[in-house]
Formats: C-alpha cells, sequence, structure tokens
C-alpha cells in the first residue's frame, strides 16, 4: 500500500542544556510543543485526535486533561525508547491511513533534572540478563557501544580520525544553527588530545545532554494540502528489527557479521522497499547519532556505502555540504540537542520546506533513523 | 603513556539479581566454576540463559564448562577522580568469547594487565573475586 500520511506541523520548545528546563514538567514542555504543532499546521489543539510516543513515560490520559483534548480515536506507544523515535511516524501514518484518526501529534521529550541518560544502563543492567555488564565495568550506554566501535576499528581499519570528522562536521553544520548548544569549532588536534573516557570514544563523541520536547503533527496528504503549510509527506517509514540484533549492547551476543554494526540494515531495507527508493535518491540523511561511531556504522547499514567502509567514506568528506550524503546539517544529537532523536524530524522537515538553516538544495528525500538500541529500531523517509 | 588497570568497584551494587534460569550460573561461580548453558536437546549454547533454546524451544539446559576464553572486545572506561588531585582511574570491561561453547560471549573486568597487552584476539585467563556471598569471573591477558 503506498503510504498517504503527511507532516503538516512541527512544534518544539527551546533547546535547554540538561537540567535546565526546570521548573517546567516533561508534561509542560510537551504541552508546548503540541500547541506549537497545531499553530504551525493550523489546527485547532481539539482537533487533534490521536496521541503516538516512543516508551518512556508519556501518559495520553495526562496530555488530553491538561491540554483540553476532547476525544481519542488512536494512542499508542512504540516500544523502543530511542529506537522508535522515526517509528512513531510509522504508527501515526498507519492510524491515519486506515482511517483511525485525522490528525494524530507525534511526541518526544526528554528532561535530565535527576537522573542523567547515561546513568540509565546501571539500574536497567542490573537484571538476571544483563547484571554482568556492571560487574565488568560498563555504567553507561556508551561504554557498551565503544565494544562495537571497537570491534569495527579492528574488524575494518576505521581510524579515530573517522570518529573526529564526524564530530567536526557536526560542529561545521552547529556553527550556524542558533539552536546548537554546542557551536564552537573542534580540530583534529584538540579532539586528539581528548582523554579516552571509553576507549576509542573521548567526550566529543558523546551526544549533548539537553532538555526539550518536540511535536509533530501528521495527517493525510489529502488534508494536509489545506493546511497552512507544505506538506512534507512520509513516503516509507518502518519499525522492527532482527533476532540477531535484539537487545544489542544489553545482549552482546550478536553473530560476527551483525556485532559491529548500528543493526540497522532490516530496517533500512524495510524503510526503501516501502517509499520504492534508493539510497542514492536520499538528498539528507538525519542518522541518530547518540554516539560517532554509529553515524559511520548507520552510513554502512542504510547503504550509504559499503560494510566496513564507513570510516573512509566520512574522511572522504562524504557528510559534509555538498558531499556524497549530507549528514544532519542541524548539527545533530552531538552538538545541536539531544531529544532522543526528534530533532532530526524536525530538521528534515525544514529541510524538505526549504527553510533550513544548512539548507542542502533542492531536497526532495530525506531519511530519518531511529536510535541504534534494542529492537524495535525505526526509519522513516520524508519527501515532498 | 602507560594506564594502570584498576578492577572495578563492586561496592557500588550490593547483590547479584538472578532467576531460577540465571541460578545455577552463580552457584557454581560460588564454587569457583565456570560454567556456560547448552540446550540438553539440540546441544546449541547460549547466553544469557533463559527458559527457551531459540533454536528448538526445548526447556531442557545443561551446564558445561566454559573452557578456553579470548578477548572478542573492550573498552577502556576512564573514571572521575575520586577527589581533588587524585588521578583518574582506567578499568577495562570485557567482552569475553567462549570457543569451546558455541562463541557465546560474556562481560568481565580485564585486570591485572598493562593497557598495552589488552588486545582483541588475547588469550585470556580466569581470576575470581567475591562479591555478595558469590563470586564474579574476571580476566588476565595470558602472557606465555
Amino acid at each position: 500500500m503506498k503510504q498517504a500520511a503527511a507532516i503538516a506541523g512541527v512544534g518544539a520548545t527551546p533547546y535547554y542544556f540538561r537540567g535546565e528546563s526546570a521548573p517546567q514538567t516533561p508534561y509542560e514542555l510537551i504541552g508546548k510543543a503540541i500547541i506549537a504543532a497545531a499553530g504551525d499546521a493550523g489546527i485547532r489543539v481539539e482537533d487533534i485526535d490521536g496521541i503516538v510516543s516512543y516508551a518512556g513515560g508519556f501518559e495520553a490520559s495526562l496530555l488530553i486533561e491538561q491540554l483540553g483534548i476532547e476525544e481519542l480515536s488512536f494512542a499508542a506507544t512504540v516500544t523502543g525508547q530511542g529506537g522508535g523515535s522515526a517509528g512513531i511516524l510509522d504508527l501515526a501514518a498507519m492510524a491515519v491511513e486506515t482511517g483511525r484518526a485525522k490528525n494524530v501529534v507525534c511526541i518526544g521529550c526528554s528532561q535530565q533534572v535527576n537522573a542523567r541518560y547515561g546513568a540509565i544502563l546501571a539500574t536497567v543492567a542490573m537484571t538476571p540478563e544483563a547484571v554482568l555488564a556492571p560487574l565488568s565495568g560498563i555504567v553507561g550506554p556508551g561504554h557498551a557501544l565503544a565494544l562495537l566501535a571497537q570491534r569495527h576499528m579492528y574488524k575494518y581499519g576505521t581510524r579515530r580520525e573517522a570518529l573526529a570528522e564526524v564530530v567536526m562536521a557536526s560542529r561545521a553544520y552547529a556553527a550556524t544553527r542558533p539552536e546548537a548548544i554546542r557551536k564552537r569549532q573542534l580540530t583534529l588536534d584538540e579532539y586528539m588530545a581528548e582523554p579516552l573516557l571509553a576507549d576509542p570514544m573521548c567526550k566529543f563523541d558523546f551526544c549533548v545532554e539537553t532538555d526539550g520536547a518536540l511535536a509533530f503533527l501528521v495527517t493525510s496528504n489529502e488534508r494536509a494540502r489545506d493546511l497552512r503549510q507544505k506538506p512534507v509527506r512520509i513516503v516509507g517509514s518502518a519499525h522492527g528489527g532482527r533476532r540477531d540484533w535484539g537487545r544489542s549492547f544489553f545482549w552482546l551476543n550478536m553473530p560476527d557479521d551483525v556485532f559491529a554494526t548500528a543493526g540497522g540494515e532490516a530496517v533500512g531495507k524495510q524503510v526503501f522497499a516501502r517509499a520504492g527508493v534508493t539510497p542514492a535518491d536520499i538528498d539528507v540523511a538525519l542518522l541518530y547519532d547518540h554516539f560517532s561511531p554509529l553515524v559511520i556504522m548507520q552510513l554502512e547499514d542504510y547503504g550509504f556505502c559499503k560494510r566496513g567502509e564507513g570510516g573512509a567514506f566520512v574522511e572522504s568528506g562524504a557528510i559534509r555540504p555538498g558531499g556524497a550524503i549530507p549528514v544532519n546539517p542541524h548539527g545533530g544529537q552531538l552538538s545541536e540537542a539531544y531529544i532522543i532523536g526528534m530533532t532530526h524530524i524536525r530538521e528534515a522537515v525544514e529541510q524538505l520546506r526549504g527553510t533550513a538553516v544548512n539548507q542542502v538544495a533542492g531536497a526532495q528525500l530525506a531519511l530519518i533513523t531511529g536510535g541504534p538500541a534494542p529492537v524495535p529500531m525505526s526509519a522513516a523517509i520524508l519527501g515532498v | 603513556m602507560t594506564l594502570s588497570i584498576f578492577p572495578p568497584d563492586l561496592g557500588r551494587y550490593s547483590e547479584i539479581p538472578m532467576d531460577g534460569w540465571t541460578r545455577p550460573f552463580w552457584d557454581a561461580a560460588a564454587r569457583k566454576a565456570l560454567v556456560l548453558p547448552r540446550c540438553g536437546d539440540c546441544g546449541s549454547f547460549r547466553w544469557p540463559p533463559g527458559p527457551f533454546c531459540p533454536k528448538c524451544r526445548s526447556q531442557v539446559l545443561d551446564w558445561v564448562p566454559a573452557g578456553r576464553a579470548r578477548l572478542y572486545s573492550f573498552t577502556v572506561v576512564r573514571q572521575k577522580p575520586q577527589g581533588q588531585g587524585d588521578a583518574a582511574r582506567h578499568v577495562a570491561p570485557g567482552l569475553v568469547e567462549f570457543p569451546d561453547c558455541g562463541g557465546v560471549r560474556l562481560m568481565a573486568a580485564i585486570i591485572d594487565t598493562p593497557r598495552e597487552q589488552i588486545r582483541i584476539g588475547a588469550d585470556l585467563d580466569l581470576r575470581w573475586t567475591d562479591f555478595a556471598g558469590f563470586c564474579v569471573p574476571q580476566f588476565v591477558v595470558r602472557t606465555d
């Protein structure tokens, strides 16, 4: 079935450094984003009849109570936290295409007032299935994903210069992005001089820690044409993944040919098949960059270069302006803000509306990926 | 610059969470025996142990000696200095592969090994450390 839904509205709070969005609550931040998204689309908040989120504790009941949304005909959650960040568009599109709802708002929020995401693994992993990781000295997800990066370097000869290039490219884009938290430019010498926090990664390879909320109003292509903004179609969307990636960095028993990847190959094939396009057709890629090595692995997973060649690919300048595939022109989660994947959807919409700060000339198709994380993972292709 | 590798501080945790499927691993570990789960019907290894063999869905499990160990991947984690003037300490979480047990992998700290000798593919020797009434497996890189 051809996909027939579009993003008609975008709303976002300011992006705050970790903890600085207090005393607003997460629901206040999400509410502000929803009101802004409805306003951007030109619909009333009361006209929202569907709410979609990814796992992480957003209660539709409290949102409709606070915002005065009278009736929902669809409310659902993708289970995969950051892995599901692009998958919310998949759920919303299905709801709209099947007629279950007319105006579905997709929401995401990050607020790190009392806890830091990096420490979450310490509590999550103290389970019978995963207790050996914390007992071995692993504290955060970055430590566990460093094992994948280390193996990628061993297997394919990927260099730290490639990780540095992902970060430096991100900073170069962030320089002109008003919302970006980290704008200061980075040199290779500075990068190499920085102590390793989780070999092969130094602090620059970790995403920023920020607060904020975003919301996207999804409706049918038909209705979107009558609204205020140029519609941005969801031409392909997918969420799922394979058993051989499974719990990924909580499992670490992926077969050898899957271990040093970002686990996105299956979802990549699904999303390109649904959209009926190939990686060569994509004008701009919004790749989930919680840690820089995962950008390199996703470029391989999603077919922008061959397996094992991601390091050399980025070192060739491929992800820079005018390169083979510009990546994260908003500065991404490494430099702009980290709202668990949501900022990537906003940037894709801005690129396709033609209003992006670092506009890729004539962009018509954008790929968005959800986090390389436990299944379900997700991806979406947007187009105009 | 040579980094000294320290064992991880287990004092931040108070107990080992376990269930009926993982308890035999820890019971054996308490006797300083490293054992891994093998399907009693089709013979495939898996980690972690769980209620079903993912190959044949059998619930029969045998526990067999882990055998040889080698380093599949690792990281070296820099820990924040404890007090002012203290140097940062480094721990080395390792992903250890067991070629005699179908290549299943466990996370375990690499200890008592200079940083330069921690390399993917290195042969490892088992060491035990007491924790919470049980023993936790750790490894050193073999030098011979």
